[in-house]
């Protein structure tokens, strides 16, 4: 047998030595233990059933669709309303016919009946008079938030009875700060929408703020 | 029905991952023996291939999802931990082995048990004696291709995964490591002869 053969059979001997031997009982369970310490047991505890979120949800949309639904027709009828009254509404012009009246015609004329009286013209609303579709106004775009108008140094109320115009410009961020508005330093930079309300004098008598 | 036992390593694991019990206890008495022994040979002491054991299924209770099948068996996955293990082990008790310390203290006995010859039984203990601790005293990168190669029988591939090196350099070692052995294994009396004839030799030419 030379060396190597030798070796080879040491090693196998070594080998089969040692191929019983196997780690400690303790060490499995010291290990089970660090298992159960780490997935700590939790009891399972039965799901809420989500048909009660459901039926709180479905519950609360129904509401909301009816709501809605009302909320539309009562809108609906009003505008209906307001549409009949406009075409019953009379003419209150009637005509005067300038003829000169004799004296024989008035003395036939005992006593005259009350006239019936022309029935009182409904009151309108301004607001409800339409505007042409294709108008817009500066604040016309629903989505826009607005401030109210202040009043620029040189107003006087008696400058705006005459009407006036609307303008909207873009105006330095640090406008608003001249008006004691808050101002938004990383907007700085950018330009800030305004409506300036001019006389017809042609001076600007308020501005509002449009975001 | 497939009983737990017969489901693969990898199976085993993903159970256990999951928080089954059973599937650590299983995949344990599986693996362990070898885990603990690879130790034992590498390190030769009982204290330390029990902890490393423990180490390495603790590190896969514990990191088991970076386990990559694509990359290997967990067989050699585990080794591959138990030898980071051992290593880093080796290391500090080297730096913290008082002096006189006996390594061969916590080894465990080897003495079989034979019912026929007694000599015959003393000689393969002392063989066995002499191989064991040769192994013990080569150097790490040696040690560990003898002892995954020759005393736990894994192939040069798994071999080469486990110490993440080139299947010809685990090749290399492996026969470097034996002629180490070999030198190491040389009978006592060859040893004397040989520095005998060398002294002559000296003698001779002074």
């Amino acid at each position: 047998m030379n060396d190597e053969e030798k070796l080879t059979h040491g090693l196998k001997a070594l080998k089969a030595e040692m191929e019983t031997l196997a780690a400690p009982a303790e060490v499995e369970v010291k290990l089970l233990r660090a298992f159960r310490t780490r997935h700590v047991v939790t009891p399972i505890v039965p799901k809420r059933s989500n048909s009660r979120f459901w039926l709180t949800a479905a519950l609360a949309a129904m509401l909301l669709i009816a709501i809605s639904v009302v909320a539309y027709r009562v809108n609906r009828g009003v505008d209906d309303r307001r549409n009949v009254a406009k075409e019953e509404q009379p003419k209150i012009s009637p005509k005067v016919d300038n003829k000169p009246v004799s004296h024989e015609q008035l003395a036939g004329i005992e006593a005259p009946e009350p006239l019936p009286q022309a029935p009182k013209p409904k009151h309108i609303r301004h607001a409800n008079v339409r505007r042409p579709e294709n108008m817009q106004l500066a604040n016309h775009v629903n989505t826009e938030i607005a401030t109210d108008f202040i009043p620029l140094s040189y107003m006087s109320a008696a400058n705006l009875q005459d009407g006036g115009q609307i303008v909207r410009v873009e105006l330095p961020r640090s406008a608003l700060a001249k008006f004691g508005l808050p101002v938004n330093m990383d907007r700085y930079n950018e330009k800030v929408k305004a409506d300036v309300l001019f006389g017809v004098d042609g001076l600007a008598h308020a501005i509002r703020f449009v975001q | 029905m497939i009983s737990k036992s017969d489901l693969s390593d990898g199976d085993l694991l993903r159970s256990m991952l999951a928080g089954d019990e059973e599937a650590l206890a299983l995949l344990y008495r599986r693996r362990q023996a070898a885990v603990y022994r690879f130790a034992l040979q590498m390190s030769g002491s009982k204290p330390i291939a029990e902890d490393v054991t423990q180490e390495v299924f603790l590190f896969l209770m514990r990191d088991g999802h970076v386990f990559d099948p694509a990359r290997g068996s967990l067989s050699a996955f585990l080794f591959g931990v138990a030898r980071n293990h051992v290593l880093r082990r080796l290391r500090v008790e080297q730096l913290l082995a008082p002096l006189g310390d006996d390594p061969d203290e916590d080894l465990p006995s080897l003495h079989a048990t034979s019912d026929f010859c007694p000599l015959e039984d003393l000689t393969r203990t002392e063989t066995i004696e002499s191989v064991r601790k040769a192994v013990l005293s080569l150097p790490p990168k040696y040690r560990e291709v003898v002892v995954l190669c020759e005393l736990q029988d894994v192939s040069y591939v798994e071999t080469a995964e486990i110490l993440g090196c080139a299947i010809g350099t685990v090749r290399s070692r492996l026969h470097r490591a034996r002629a180490l052995l070999l030198e190491k294994l040389r009978p006592a009396a060859e040893v004397e002869e040989t520095n005998a004839t060398t002294v002559k030799s000296a003698r001779c030419f002074a």
